[in-house]
């Protein structure tokens, strides 16, 4: 017969977890400390290289399977958008995939003029739509003359070329991504082809052509219609960021809003990269089995001499205070959601750390506070989460998200949110509650170490965002500094009714307000 | 700590597409690192790789035994196992104090279904390696499947039951794979009878546990900063507290898939329209000629990138979706599905699926480019490195090629195979089992808002979502 003895290995953890509970296995032992020892992180042996033209390089040679990840980071996104052209960060992601003056054409100088026709005939659309009384079928001949013309280019056009030389190389993952704040590019390469990334990647930024524009602006529709339009928890995310954030740009969607995206321009989406996405502006982290000397020696080489751009207008809007609960609704035949958000400061404010710290302790794992009561104790939720929101360098939202679980409303899961919210505005958690969170961090520093390509972009984002890429090493120290008390504060600070905004999900007949 | 300089700019080197052509690579050196192949006392297998980089230990199980190899009355309990060996306590240890422990020892442990296999991974910093594993055994061997925490998997399972109509992605995949699959496990999808207390109670769920998690059906993989002298009295300890199995288990049915094509279409007021297009595809994983050519003929298809067919003419060509992509799945021991998928505005439905069909009689009807298959080939060959990115990847392929049944140097098989394909054997497979005319194709979509009436592509059956409301 098996034992069913408790190993005296986990007596201490458990004497410490439960005090009240008799210990059975012998006299009460000390709480141990933090269960991790991990590596000496800023000892990571980088290389950092900052270009004539402004263009910041780090290397992080790592032995192992020789493949090396590389990342450029522009810490730039929806934010540093005017309004009226929301989504041109992101089409410029798209089309900086379209080739070069080289790659992706069989003749360029066959192309261009083409392309210039397009132009104006898009700019005669524009114009068109602005009259009082637009003449559609005037509109719908200029569309199709578009898509002709698109089509007698399309004979110049090597289509997806320059996917096509990086898989040929072996390379994998070759993608992008657009934030409220950043636009990076990466992929991974055998690390005996590393030059191919150089050669290519200064060919494109400094030669791009946005060809297949208007096709690749009805791509980008259809991105938005997939992950926004038909998806129930996008369609409230997108409405409670806009409730919350009326004049920030932090209020309007990544990937644009339908009619903007429709009206982007060729010019427009050039002239934007061309003023912004100069090398001054850009990171390149390059993490893997490489020879750094070599690698510094390519960036030189490849990239020193792209030209400058200018340093994007910085963001000046401030949401002014709110004064007030704000509540919004979606209709959709789907099940219910909710989310409640309170505005709360930037990453870089002194209460960050301790935000998210809480976010840890309200929802992060079986035994974290608003998990257990809902899922757990309450059984009024299937899931929640929690999160600081969209953004990480201005201003943002604290946000629950939580699916009810039927026959639970959505005002059945506010009111156990805001209770736990209030019982630790009367006590501060408990240091065993913080001591499991830092735990828990010491661990994950170790684990974030498995991946380069992971390291890659962390250390780009730091290094663009914050000028410093030890700041994502640094982050976890002031986690680790959080005391119950400061969770205490910022929670009786920031977490009040006039400072939230609640978007919840309702079928169509079945919302709360008549 | 890292070092900083400034560079002086250069002239303007030469770039682009000839000098990207023009670079010359030295030949990548690369010995793979060797995993050794141990057997327990108890006769498990275990593979292991020693890496001193970092101070973790990852150790995987894989149990062969699924809902697939059961009764659908089991169905529920099969797929409640692992979320219940998590939450569920054990015989020792309350749900709170299992809580407790993995947090405090910050260990993480996942466990998880497929329809023929059950799988466990442990990560835990080395210094708790001890106390990790005998953890984990505890967990594996001892549940206690604590009846507050079944009736919460099963109120949050219901809750999904009546949310999987809300992601039409979602919704679509799981309505095609019923009508192709019928009442084979592919095609099941949790329903509110599964889930009813009977089928979850603890004596249905510790048979299920007892058919399942025994030593009999377990493979392991150790990947980390432990020396196998360390690991081995730790694993065999963990092998002896696993019950005996309770009974063999069988071997996986072969679906009997819908043979007949046909339209089927699920209306929904929806801006953007999915659709799910595929047959039976005839191949399973062996090591011959139309397995290989399959696989270049997918990637030329569908699945190689921007540079296949779909991806290229549905999307960069004619703006109709943000992605299209081919399936051509290859099971071990029966044959697997051969299709398509996409998602496309409501006004470009009808269009986006004739074109999906035309570019695969395409390949019926003539051998691609002998440029396409050498790029998906390059792509393959040229990317083989990265089947060795990661430690615990090689150690997975193992484990992988074991319960399959395939041998051991499969992956160098898989290289040599794969180089051979030529454009004629890519027509070929695509002639002898891919047929656009006799493809089932689902919509999920509003056919008011159609580019054409959706008949045109045949006889439509409108078809019916089970518990939708």
């Amino acid at each position: 017969m098996l034992s069913q003895l408790l190993p005296l290995l986990w007596t201490a953890a458990l004497a410490a977890a439960f005090p009240g509970v008799p210990d059975l296995w012998g006299a009460p032992q000390s709480v141990p400390g933090p269960a991790a020892t991990p590596q000496s992180v800023p000892d990571l042996p980088v290389r950092e290289l900052t270009l004539q033209n402004g263009l910041r390089v780090l290397v992080l040679p790592r032995p192992g399977a020789p493949i090396a990840s590389f990342v450029i980071h522009f810490p730039l996104g929806s934010v540093n958008e005017a309004p009226g052209s929301t989504g041109i960060s992101h089409l410029l992601e798209h089309l900086l995939f379209k080739g070069t003056t080289t790659v992706g054409t069989r003749f360029y100088e066959g192309e261009r003029p083409l392309l210039r026709e397009m132009d104006a005939l898009h700019d005669s659309i524009l114009r068109a739509g602005e009259a009082p009384s637009p003449d559609t079928a005037r509109i719908a001949g200029l569309r199709a003359r578009i898509r002709e013309l698109e089509d007698k280019a399309a004979a110049y056009v090597a289509r997806n070329e320059l996917e096509e030389i990086y898989s040929r190389s072996g390379a994998r993952g070759l993608n992008a991504v657009t934030t409220v704040e950043s636009t990076a590019y990466f992929v991974e390469i055998p690390s005996n082809r590393a030059e191919l990334w150089f050669v290519l990647e200064a060919d494109r930024f400094r030669n791009p052509v946005f060809r297949e524009f208007y096709t690749e602006r009805d791509v980008v529709a259809e991105e938005r219609r997939l992950r926004m339009e038909d998806n129930p928890g996008s369609l409230l995310y997108e409405a409670h960021l806009a409730a919350a954030f009326q004049i920030h740009p932090y209020g309007a969607p990544v990937i644009g809003h339908m009619e903007d995206i429709e009206r982007l321009s060729r010019p427009e989406v050039e002239t934007h990269f061309r003023r912004f996405y100069g090398p001054n502006n850009g990171v390149v982290a390059i993490v893997g089995d490489v020879d750094p000397h070599q690698i510094l020696r390519w960036a030189e080489e490849y990239l020193g001499s792209i030209p400058p751009g200018e340093e994007p207008p910085p963001v000046r809007t401030r949401e002014p205070e709110q004064r007030g609960e704000r509540r919004v609704e979606v209709e959709h035949d789907a099940e219910p959601i909710l989310r409640v958000g309170w505005r709360v400061p930037s990453s870089r404010h002194e209460d960050a750390p301790a935000l998210r710290v809480l976010a840890y302790l309200l929802t992060g794992g079986r035994s974290s506070r608003i998990h257990r009561r809902l899922v757990q104790e309450d059984r009024i939720a299937s899931t929640v989460t929690s999160a600081v929101e969209p953004g990480q360098l201005h201003p943002g939202l604290f946000v629950v998200e939580a699916y009810p679980l039927a026959p639970a409303s959505t005002r059945d899961l506010e009111a156990a949110i805001y209770e736990e919210l209030e019982r630790l505005k009367e006590s501060p958690p408990e240091d065993s509650e913080l001591q499991r969170i830092r735990n828990q961090l010491e661990a994950s520093e170790v684990r974030r170490l498995r991946s380069n390509f992971g390291l890659a972009f962390q250390m780009a984002e730091s290094e663009s965002l914050y000028g410093d890429w030890r700041a994502t090493f640094d982050w976890p120290r002031r986690l680790q500094e959080v005391t119950p008390e400061d969770v205490q504060r910022v929670v009786k600070l920031y977490f009040h009714r006039r400072n939230r905004t609640v978007a919840t999900l309702v079928k169509p007949g079945e919302g709360l307000t008549p | 700590m890292g070092s900083c300089s400034v560079a002086l700019a250069q002239e303007s080197p030469a770039v682009g597409r000839e000098a990207a052509l023009a670079l010359r690579f030295r030949d990548l050196e690369f010995v793979p690192p060797e995993v050794q192949k141990h057997t327990l006392q108890s006769g498990v297998t275990v593979f292991h790789v020693v890496d001193p980089s970092l101070p973790l230990v990852a150790i995987h199980a894989r149990f062969r035994g699924g809902y697939a190899l059961l009764p659908r009355e089991s169905y529920a309990a099969a797929m409640a196992l692992p979320g219940l060996l998590r939450s569920g306590g054990t015989a020792g240890l309350s749900p709170d104090s299992v809580d407790h422990l993995l947090d405090f020892y910050a260990i993480q442990l996942t466990l998880g279904a497929a329809g023929e296999s059950t799988f466990s991974s442990l990560n835990t910093l080395t210094k708790h390696l001890e106390e990790a594993v005998e953890l984990w055994a505890e967990i594996l061997a001892r549940p206690r499947f604590d009846s507050l925490e079944v009736e919460i998997w099963r109120g949050r399972q219901m809750e999904d039951v009546r949310r999987r109509k809300d992601d039409p992605t979602r919704l679509a995949f799981s309505e095609f794979n019923r009508i192709m699959f019928g009442d084979h496990p592919t095609g099941w999808e949790m329903a509110m009878e599964d889930l009813s207390p009977q089928r979850l109670s603890s004596p249905a769920l510790a048979e299920v546990h007892g058919r399942i998690l025994c030593p009999d059906n377990l493979i392991l993989g150790v990947v980390g900063d432990v020396p196998w002298e360390r690991m081995d009295p730790l694993l065999e300890r963990l092998a002896e507290q696993l019950p005996t199995c309770s009974g063999p288990l069988p071997e996986p049915l072969a679906p009997r898939m819908r043979e007949e094509g046909g339209v089927y279409l699920i209306p929904r007021k929806l801006t953007q329209s999915t659709v799910v297009l595929a047959q039976p595809g005839g191949i399973s994983q062996t090591p011959d000629p139309d397995y290989f050519a399959s696989r270049i003929g997918n990637a030329i298809l569908g699945a190689g990138g921007f540079s296949s067919r779909l991806l290229s003419r549905v999307r960069t060509e004619k703006g109709y979706a943000y992605s299209a992509s081919s399936v051509w799945t290859t099971p071990a021991g029966y044959e697997g599905i051969v299709g398509a998928v996409t998602q496309t505005r409501a006004g470009t439905t009808i269009a986006a699926v004739q074109l999906i069909l035309d570019i695969m009689e395409e390949l019926r009807n003539a051998p691609p480019a002998r440029a396409e298959v050498d790029q998906a080939v390059a792509q393959i060959v040229n990317g083989f490195v990265f089947n060795f990115q990661d430690l615990t990847q090689i150690v997975a392929q193992q484990m992988f090629y074991l319960a399959q049944g395939l041998p051991e140097d499969w992956l160098s098989i898989y290289l040599r195979g794969i180089q051979q394909v030529e454009p004629a054997a890519v027509l070929r497979v695509f002639r002898q089992y891919v047929d656009p005319r006799n493809m089932v194709i689902l919509i999920l979509g509003d056919p008011e808002a159609f580019d054409l009436p959706p008949e045109v592509l045949g006889e439509v059956r409108i078809w019916q979502v089970e518990g939708a409301g």
